[in-house]
């Protein structure tokens, strides 16, 4: 049984370089939590820390009930997949399974099952024989994995570990991967870029942003309520539209001013009557800007003529490009119509989807 | 972490060499250094007499100097005549000839004999040509010359060589078909592509080259012994024989040692800086 | 096109012959010598051995005799092995060390090896030489410690230029399987390294193999390496028994040959790296 707890974590690099300050995170037993944010936000060196690869400058970290700040990584109960593979390429994949096994001395016998055990399970049995190089990269990708499972630790730590494949078998071990996780039944950490394997494979995700929690949420929740504008631009592809608009009060009206459009806002939204002879930052998703023709006259819209600068064509739909109020708007439309570039076209922003943020804290207000 | 999982272990991964390096290296170096300003003929007996044997190498005999400008002379032509004939080889033996393997194998050969064996057999081959004329190697000092020339060319071309033929392969197939296509000529493709990919090779061998020759002593000592008289010495043979051949001199011959130390640095040191500004380039 | 390019091709074979023939000559000269009689050697050198001038094996025996030679084969091969072997287990020890763990003190240290590589011998013969007989490494087996002193410098660096090609995160998996620095030195890195260690190995019996001086002035009044045994035949000018000594030309140069023959794709490779490196 092991939850993992960060509490105020800080990491100095020499030189004085803070690359985590002050972290705070809870991560349940039996979670999959996935860490995202662009590079250098710090995640990778956060699940070093938890991995025991980097050492925490102050702070607790905890694996189970275990504070582990001075645990060797070998003493942890985890095993981490790494980007590169890391494979022993001396070693045929039998012996890259094994080698940590091997270390501990445990039985040979065991040692044979368990690793045959992995390798059907991952289908590498064929392979085992093999040496890495032998091997294609989702062959390596599926060793890697191997080698973490066979000493069945409470943690499973991944580090990036599909951004070397291509398209087509990523989206295959994102997959398998859950899958995995499922049948393990074990803690899985996991650090990536891309918010696509976020989404899709997270029970909670961690956005970072220069070594500080932007938001920790689930995937539904990180889409509809991001906390700040840096989720909303970074979860969803593609990006949030976002727009800086005036408020104003009249009687018991809140009136939004952009791009030389004025619009009405639901009094619903209370928090805005704040903000009142202030600006704010409208977000608004590609998907809930839609076209007028194929609008069905719902209520709270705002209006406008657009002048398409580029419109590509995406298969079911077409992303259409265009410019309000000083900044570029993507709005997805369903592909079967008539749009080009260089035309207008009437769009109607969907406003009871709209998300607002604080122009200068850019929280969500 | 591995910085400090591992530091730990000093004793076994370092120490070992680390003893051994301070011994037979640092050590020595240090006490030579200091023996350079001491008449001794023993270590223990050492007396500091300060500057006295920086004099006397230049003012006790003129072997120094006729060294060091033998060994000069001897630098320059031999680096320029095994450099230009190894390039030359490595542009032949590039071309898509059969048979180029078995004579690569063949002009490597030599360099894997040692200076002593190369100097014997040299020593006869000259020795036999030359006694067609009635003299022998240690007749004039411009035999032993061109001896130690052609010693050092057939020891060195063949490894000279192979650097040179890895750094012609590594001139882009696709770049020479470009050229081709442009039209241009074998000297224009050499002059315009071969040679400026190759530059670093050249920088390597000639670097390679230019200190072998300067701190040449085995092939020396074998071919002629520095005869006639000490005229064909070395500057390496010549700091050996003040050593070893003349009681009392030991301090000038740790003081040569000291100033050949410091000319070889000093050539290291102008070859660091080459390669680093041709790099910034 | 075509016929030019053959034409070129002849002339370039023409040339290359000259030269394989220049190569090989001398080698082939000192072997035709070795059989003739030692004073048909200085009159004649250039002209096959016939019924008057050969002498069979004579010269071999008569050189095998004076010098030891079987013994100088024994020494250079027992001092070669184990100084190449105690060099590569060393500083690829010590250079994965460097590579790893860098503070001020690796990093003189590493500048301290680099710095040992341009330094002549000369600087250094005579209170090495004396160190060594002080402290009694005067020896075939304490010569093995002189040389990994001596070999460091090339070997540290060119390990080290390696290791920092190589990604830590191997080792990082290594240390999360539970391996000591030791474990993971052994079983992960150095069989990674092995590419490297044969061109140190390679480079360091190239130079070790035919060390004259060193050897001469540690050891050489007890123990003969080949090239000490080669240049002690050759006595004072004149007095020297020429036949013995082109045999035991003949006999220094089979060993490299074969060295050479059996393992000429690493040594070329090895020389390429070390040069390229160095």
């Amino acid at each position: 049984m092991a939850g993992i707890r960060l509490s105020n974590i800080n990491k100095t690099f020499p030189g004085n370089v803070t690359v985590i300050d002050g972290l705070d995170l809870e991560i349940k037993d039996r979670e999959f939590v996935i860490l995202v944010g662009p590079s250098g936000c710090g995640k990778s060196t956060t699940l070093r820390m938890i991995a025991g690869l980097e050492s925490v400058t102050s702070g607790d970290l905890y694996i189970g009930d275990r504070r582990v700040n001075d645990i060797a990584p070998k003493d942890r109960d985890i095993a981490m997949v790494f980007q590169s593979y890391a494979l022993y390429p001396h070693m045929s994949v039998y012996d890259n399974l094994a080698f940590g096994l091997k270390l501990r001395k445990v039985p040979k016998e065991e040692i044979d099952k368990k690793v045959r055990e992995a390798a059907k399970m991952l289908d590498i049995e064929k392979y085992l024989e093999r040496k890495p190089r032998a091997l294609s990269g989702g062959q390596r990708q599926r060793v890697a994995l191997g080698r973490a499972m066979v000493r069945s630790p409470q943690v499973f730590l991944l580090d990036e570990p599909l951004s070397n494949l291509d398209a087509k078998l990523r989206g295959e071990m994102r997959t398998s991967i859950s899958r995995l996780h499922k049948t393990l039944g074990v803690t899985f950490v996991y650090v990536t870029h891309d918010q696509v394997e976020a989404m899709t494979m997270a029970d909670r995700i961690v956005v970072m942003k220069d070594g500080v929690i932007q938001q920790y949420d689930t995937p539904k929740n990180l889409y509809h309520y991001p906390a700040n504008t840096f989720v909303a631009g970074f979860i969803g592809s593609p990006r949030m539209n976002l727009f800086k608009a005036q408020v104003q009060r009249t009687q018991n009206k809140i009136i939004l001013k952009a791009g030389g459009s004025s619009f009405e806002i639901s009094s619903k939204n209370k928090a805005l009557n704040e903000y009142a002879g202030k600006a704010v930052l409208v977000g608004i998703r590609p998907e809930d800007i839609h076209a007028e023709e194929f609008y069905m006259g719902l209520e709270n819209t705002l209006k406008l003529k657009a002048d398409i600068d580029l419109a590509e064509m995406m298969g079911a739909e077409l992303y259409v490009y265009f410019d309000f109020a000083g900044e570029r708007m993507i709005a997805r439309v369903p592909s079967r119509m008539n749009v080009e570039s260089s035309r207008t076209l009437d769009v109607a922003f969907d406003l009871n989807k709209a998300h607002f943020f604080d122009a200068e804290t850019t929280k969500r207000i | 972490m591995i910085k400090k999982y591992v530091g730990k272990y000093f004793p076994i991964f370092l120490l070992p060499t680390l003893i051994a390096f301070f011994v037979s290296f640092v050590a020595p170096f240090v006490i030579g250094m200091y023996l350079s300003f001491c008449e001794f003929t023993t270590v223990s007996n050492a007396r500091f007499v300060g500057l006295e044997n920086y004099v006397k190498v230049f003012s006790s005999s003129t072997d120094f100097l006729n060294a060091l400008w033998f060994t000069v002379k001897f630098t320059v032509v031999s680096v320029i005549a095994v450099n230009v004939l190894a390039f030359l080889l490595a542009l032949i033996l590039t071309r898509p000839m059969k048979g180029t393997n078995a004579f690569r194998t063949g002009f490597f050969m030599p360099n894997l004999i040692g200076g002593i064996v190369l100097g014997y057999i040299w020593q006869i081959i000259i020795n036999g040509v030359l006694g067609y004329f009635g003299v022998d190697i240690t007749y004039a000092a411009k035999y032993g010359f061109w001896g130690l020339v052609i010693l050092t060319c057939w020891q060195q071309i063949g490894y000279m060589m192979i650097i040179y033929i890895a750094g012609i392969q590594n001139v882009p197939g696709d770049m020479l078909e470009a050229a081709d296509i442009d039209g241009a000529t074998y000297f224009q493709k050499l002059r315009y592509i071969i040679l400026p990919t190759v530059s670093s090779s050249v920088a390597i061998c000639t670097f390679l080259t230019l200190t072998n020759s300067f701190k040449l002593f085995d092939q020396n000592l074998a071919l002629t012994g520095g005869a006639p008289g000490k005229e064909t010495a070395m500057l390496a043979l010549d700091i050996y024989k003040t050593f070893y051949n003349r009681v009392g001199y030991e301090g000038v011959g740790q003081a040569k040692a000291v100033i050949f130390f410091i000319i070889v640095a000093l050539i290291a040191l102008v070859q660091q800086y080459v390669t680093r500004t041709r790099e910034d380039l | 096109m075509e016929k030019r390019t053959k034409r070129i091709d002849i002339i370039f074979y023409i040339i290359l012959t000259l030269f394989a023939v220049i190569f090989i000559a001398p080698v082939f000269i000192v072997l035709m010598n070795s059989f003739k009689g030692q004073f048909y050697i200085t009159d004649s050198p250039f002209s096959l051995p016939d019924a008057t001038t050969f002498v069979g094996l004579s010269n071999y025996v008569s050189g095998l005799r004076k010098t030891g030679f079987l013994s100088a084969f024994l020494y250079s091969l027992f001092i070669t092995v184990s100084s190449v072997a105690v060099i590569v287990f060393f500083t690829s020890m010590s250079a994965w060390y460097i590579s790893r763990v860098k503070n001020a003190f690796t990093r003189t240290l590493y500048f301290a090896f680099i710095f040992s590589m341009i330094v002549p011998f000369q600087m250094v013969m005579f209170s090495m030489s004396k160190i060594a007989n002080a402290m009694r490494l005067d020896n075939p087996i304490g010569i093995i410690f002189i040389y990994l002193g001596f070999g460091a410098g090339l070997s540290v660096f060119l390990f080290s230029g390696f290791v920092s090609g190589i990604p830590k995160e191997v080792e990082e998996a290594a240390m999360i399987d539970g391996a000591t620095p030791v474990q993971m030195y052994f079983r992960v890195v150095f069989p990674m390294m092995k590419p490297i260690a044969i061109t140190v190995a390679i480079l360091n019996s190239m130079w070790i193999w035919n060390d004259y001086l060193l050897p001469y002035l540690v050891i050489g009044n007890k123990y003969k390496t080949i090239p000490i045994a080669v240049q002690y035949l050759q006595g004072g000018y004149g007095s020297r028994d020429m036949g013995a000594l082109m045999a035991m030309l003949v006999l220094s140069i089979i060993p490299v040959v074969i060295f050479y023959l059996t393992c000429q794709k690493y040594i070329i490779k090895g020389v390429v790296a070390g040069a390229v490196k160095g």
